[in-house]
């Protein structure tokens, strides 16, 4: 299977420069629906999904290669080559976020200038580090996870429904959006959330943008402050929106804060 | 009339008391998702009052771990459809405590799509989460349980896979090391014959020289010269015999129709007796029938067996030679005296090229035990050795008949 296949990586828009975007932990590329039709005309959007998410060959799913942020930043590199592109801007959101930092470390050539929307370098709190999460919280998020069972079925019953007041929404997308073999789900939970890059952060020399929610809970705008102070060239963006997915909630916020910053 | 006044009466519902006191608990969210308005239902499931809970994040009534599966799932789904059911959290209530809810939430937008607010109906599901809790452990277990038993078929099958391949590397060995001892043997084989052709010339010469006049120490050379070349024949039969018992054909025996054998074995006692004049050679002789057998080979194996006694025995004792019927079979014995076979000499007696102990001053290519094994082989029988500080005893068992189907017997000539 194809890296493009393995990824259901999708392309689309006509420019001459490329802006990729990555999910992060929890749903996939329709995350960023609202955002990329704004850029469609000036870029070539490539949207994918991570491995183990949405629409990606989860028979790829490699607990030994994705027990890191790096086999994801193996992919993404893997990606932008297939498609022979460089100078690409990279839009990540949340863990994502960090997996383009990875992958712009190992192939800086590659990337002209990274997007993080609420990115954070490690949830654990450890020292004077608040990454905003205790060790134990977040083994009891993994038991969480069991109690929604969103992929546990192969019917997802009421959700099924397609929304008639938002017709743009086929009820394919419905289906799959959020929706992750469990196994996966708890795998990529505890790699996500045990994740520890901060001393990565120094080592990115591409340009970037830190997008920070006003009010995040998964990650603080503390949290948004610290990437942007250990970033080398790297600037900062407040939001006037609240929660982790200004992508769907702000998306007019977003897309604004990356203009101004391209 | 008031409000409970008509619900008592029973005229119409009243649809603040149904907020109120409905049977769910109800929460509206500003766009901010800020908590905007609560029902009494939940306020009391909460224990909390509902000025505590207006004007907080919605997020900030979850439990962490709801909180973050809320904001990474459920949050973006409901931006997404603009709605989500059965979503399974966890309520933060009075004293820190946890109220496991399932809810539903729908979004209301204005007419140009514009967030207003969200709605928030939470059930109850206490009983229903913990058995849906005990559902995904039993199915862990079970997958556990099948991962188990994978793991332990993958590993079974693995070894048998190598066992298998050990074996067929084992056979692949074997066989090449029997293509490689049939060759060493036709080689053995053929240059036995080619040395018999010169040595029977040699031999011929020397029977002619014999008969001329020679001087004493021409005599005596003839004479050295004949016992080598004899020497050197049987040794050339040993390894002819030897190459043909490897080659599978086994070692060739003619058998003569049954006629006493005490004769040949008078005759080869005679032999051996002649040769070790200082030696004394008990025998012990009780055969009344016939034995059926290839005379030459028998005397053969009785002249190795002897000329064994008598060159490893203790030289201050007898060596005796026993022969008896038992039971329609030949048992017959050579016994000598002396130091002992040591154990793991014995396991390797019979096998060709086995020299005795290391450093023995026995001369020859250590086939003759070999030889007479295959000689007892051929004729249906034994051939053992037992030796402690009595006694070193090599005894033969065989029929005193042949089988008849399987080694046909040559009949007489007719004449």
């Amino acid at each position: 299977m194809s890296v493009l296949q393995r990824n259901n990586v999708a392309v689309r828009g006509s420019g001459e420069k490329a802006m990729v975007f990555a999910h992060g932990f929890g749903c996939d590329q329709n995350m960023w629906r609202l955002v990329y039709p704004a850029f469609e005309n000036e870029y070539k959007i490539v949207l994918f999904d991570h491995v183990g998410a949405g629409k990606s060959d989860l028979s790829a799913y490699d607990r030994e290669k994705y027990s890191d942020l790096n086999g994801y930043a193996d992919d993404v590199v893997e990606i932008i080559r297939e498609l022979e592109l460089n100078d690409v801007i990279f839009v990540g959101h949340s863990v994502s976020a960090m997996i383009g930092a990875l992958a712009s470390i190992k192939a800086p050539e590659l990337f002209e200038s990274i997007v993080m929307v609420g990115p954070s370098p490690r949830y654990i709190d450890e020292g004077e580090y608040r990454g905003g999460f205790s060790q134990s919280q977040i083994e009891e998020l993994l038991d969480f996870l069991d109690d929604n069972h969103m992929g546990w079925s192969a019917a997802m019953g009421p959700t099924i429904m397609g929304n008639p007041d938002r017709p743009e929404l086929s009820e394919e997308l419905v289906n799959s959006f959020c929706r992750t073999d469990p196994d996966i789900a708890r795998h990529f939970a505890r790699v996500t959330f045990t994740s520890d890059n901060r001393d990565d952060l120094p080592r990115v020399k591409t340009r970037s943008l830190v997008l920070q929610c006003k009010e995040d809970v998964i990650a603080a705008p503390h949290v948004g402050e610290y990437v942007h102070e250990k970033l080398p060239d790297s600037e900062f963006a407040l939001l006037d929106a609240t929660g982790h997915c200004p992508n769907l909630s702000a998306p007019d916020e977003v897309i604004s804060a990356m203009r101004n910053f391209l | 009339m008031s409000a409970t006044q008509r619900l008592v009466d029973g005229l119409t519902e009243d649809l603040e008391d149904l907020y109120e006191h409905a049977p769910c608990g109800y929460v509206s969210l500003d766009r901010y998702a800020r908590v905007v308005k609560v029902n009494a239902t939940i306020c009391t499931w909460l224990e909390r009052p509902a000025r505590e809970l207006l004007g907080r994040p919605f997020h900030e009534l979850l439990s962490v771990p709801s909180r973050m599966f809320f904001e990474t799932h459920f949050a973006p789904l409901l931006r997404m459809q603009g709605f989500f059911h059965e979503v399974a959290v966890d309520l933060i209530a009075h004293d820190d405590t946890r109220l496991p809810v399932l809810a539903n939430a729908m979004e209301r937008r204005d007419a140009q799509g514009n967030l207003l607010f969200t709605r928030i109906t939470v059930f109850k599901a206490a009983e229903r989460r913990r058995y849906e809790r005990e559902l995904v452990e039993a199915r862990r277990a079970a997958e556990e349980a099948r991962r188990a038993l994978e793991k332990l078929n993958n590993e079974l099958e693995r070894r048998v896979e190598e066992t298998v391949a050990e074996r067929l590397k084992l056979e692949r060995a074997l066989q090449n090391e029997r293509k490689q001892g049939v060759l060493r043997e036709q080689f053995i084989a053929v240059l036995g014959h080619d040395l018999k052709n010169p040595l029977a010339a040699i031999d011929s010469g020397l029977r002619v020289l014999s008969r001329e006049e020679l001087s004493d120490r021409g005599q005596q050379v003839l004479g050295l010269v004949s016992k080598s070349t004899n020497r050197m024949v049987e040794l050339i039969d040993d390894v002819l015999d030897f190459a043909r018992g490897r080659l599978g054909e086994g070692i060739p025996i003619d058998r003569s129709p049954p006629r006493p054998l005490g004769p040949v074995l008078q005759q080869v006692i005679d032999e051996i007796a002649s040769s070790n004049p200082d030696r004394t050679i008990d025998v012990s002789i009780d055969l009344n029938s016939d034995v059926e057998c290839d005379r030459h080979r028998l005397a053969q194996m009785v002249s190795n067996l002897l000329g064994n006694a008598v060159i490893h025995g203790d030289p201050e004792q007898p060596v005796r030679l026993e022969a008896r019927e038992e039971n329609g079979r030949l048992v017959l014995s050579v016994i000598n005296h002396g130091k002992p076979i040591p154990p793991e000499v014995q396991k390797r007696l019979f096998h060709p090229f086995s020299r005795g102990e290391p450093g023995g001053s026995h001369k020859g290519l250590g086939l003759g035990l070999y030889i007479a094994r295959e000689i007892a082989v051929a004729h249906g029988g034994t051939l053992r050795v037992r030796s402690n500080e009595a006694e070193t005893r090599f005894t033969l068992r065989m029929p005193l008949r042949a089988a008849k189907r399987r080694n046909p017997v040559k009949q007489p000539d007719a004449n």
